[in-house]
């Protein structure tokens, strides 16, 4: 059991810094027109899935601190990514677990769009504009919508595989 | 002999007596036209002293003198301002500094650039960054080895900008593209494609003239004056290199 909380710790610690990383600088052929994946999404889908909300939210509060600290710019990511969290982490105690690749593909693409909305949202009342936002945020959704199936999968699989009290 | 005569004749005292006056007078218009009737007009201006007009309108002249010279004085006193104020900001600024980009960040809702140089290397926070071609933005936050460049296409950004030739002034709103929108500031600015767009000399935060880019297309119709898309001289997306100051 300790060695499993253990594993689990720093697979923890190595996808918060791949996820990061990958925020700093996604390759050129990773991105949509020009837009790249919504990582903190990806990241958090996972986790909240087989962690439940609490752990959801408090690891979007973690993951939004970390995105908002290279964007940022008076707009944040959190209250949407906590919200994001509380609702996936409702599937934890499903009878049916969020698991299939389609499942987990719309709810990235719903996450993506939601995360897309709220920036939007808050760019406007802070006063500015992004003349092309739905061509950016559905480009944005549809690369995540795509990557969730292989990238949240494993994830998923690996999550359930650290989770201490895992009984599935 | 009858040469002697003659010459006696010539000296006659009472020829001399009767052609002397015409010589002196004669003598008198020659320096008059030499000297382009100056002694006239002196005597003239002598003589006519008294009648002389008032000195109210010369006070009046004197007085419009004055004040062309007060609005020359205020008008160059506030040149030097201007330059005073470029050069202490160049001053404060320092030297370019030359900065690697290691990461961008130029898609939809964020406009950035991460530079490979920080506040160890002298980079302040709000300073300028330039690339090949105009201005990129400006430094947001600074580390001791990275700094984070606002660019003019971040949909927060907001300089004043100009016209070349002080034409026409207005502001530069970045709008996630990679082509802002320049609002200008009066109806009656007359602006075609084209049109090179610089920083604005009112500007307190980028110092004057720095080329920002090209007008690419102009909306007339948009109130309350007219707008334009500005395709910036410095690419943000092919520029590896940027200098800062």
């Amino acid at each position: 059991m300790a060695d499993r909380s253990w594993w689990r710790l720093q697979a923890l610690i190595l996808t918060s810094l791949l996820l990061l990383l990958l925020t700093i600088a996604t390759p050129a052929w990773l991105r949509l027109d020009g837009m790249p994946p919504s990582w903190p999404v990806l990241w958090l889908l996972p986790w909240a899935v087989v962690e439940g909300p609490i752990a959801g939210a408090l690891a979007a509060v973690l993951v939004g601190l970390g995105f908002d600290s290279f964007y940022g710019q008076g707009i944040s990511s959190i209250p949407v990514l906590v919200l994001l969290a509380l609702w996936w982490g409702q599937f934890r105690d499903a009878r049916r677990p969020l698991e299939r690749s389609t499942t987990l593909g719309l709810q990235a693409l719903l996450g993506s769009l939601l995360l897309s909305a709220s920036f939007a949202l808050q760019l406007h009342w802070r006063g500015g504009s992004v003349a092309l936002a739905w061509q950016v945020s559905l480009a944005q959704a549809l690369l995540t919508a795509l990557l969730a199936p292989v990238v949240c999968s494993v994830q998923v699989l690996l999550w359930r595989r650290l989770t201490p009290d895992d009984g599935r | 002999m009858a040469m002697g005569r003659r010459l006696s004749r010539l000296l006659d005292r009472s020829l001399l007596l009767s052609t002397g006056p015409w010589l002196v007078l004669l003598l008198f218009f020659l320096v008059v036209r030499v000297s382009k009737g100056a002694p006239l007009a002196d005597l003239y201006a002598q003589l006519s002293r008294p009648f002389w007009p008032g000195s109210a309108q010369s006070e009046w002249l004197k007085e419009s003198q004055q004040l062309e010279d007060q609005q020359r004085i205020a008008t160059l006193e506030g040149r030097l301002a201007r330059l005073e104020q470029d050069q202490q900001l160049r001053n404060q600024a320092g030297d370019w500094i030359t900065a690697p980009v290691i990461s961008r960040r130029i898609e939809g809702w964020w406009q950035q650039l991460e530079l490979g140089a920080g506040r160890v290397q002298g980079i302040k926070t709000g300073a300028v960054v330039t690339g090949p071609g105009g201005v990129l933005g400006r430094i947001s936050s600074v580390t001791p080895s990275t700094s984070r460049v606002q660019l003019l296409t971040d949909p927060s950004s907001r300089v004043g900008v100009e016209l070349q030739g002080g034409r026409g002034h207005g502001l530069l709103f970045g709008e996630g593209s990679s082509r802002p929108l320049v609002k200008f500031l009066n109806n009656d600015v007359t602006v075609q494609p084209g049109d090179v767009v610089v920083t604005s000399r009112a500007s307190s935060v980028f110092p004057a003239n720095l080329i920002i880019g090209v007008v690419q297309s102009v909306n007339t119709q948009a109130g309350p004056a007219p707008q334009g898309l500005v395709q910036l001289s410095a690419p943000a997306d092919q520029i590896d290199w940027v200098r800062v100051r």
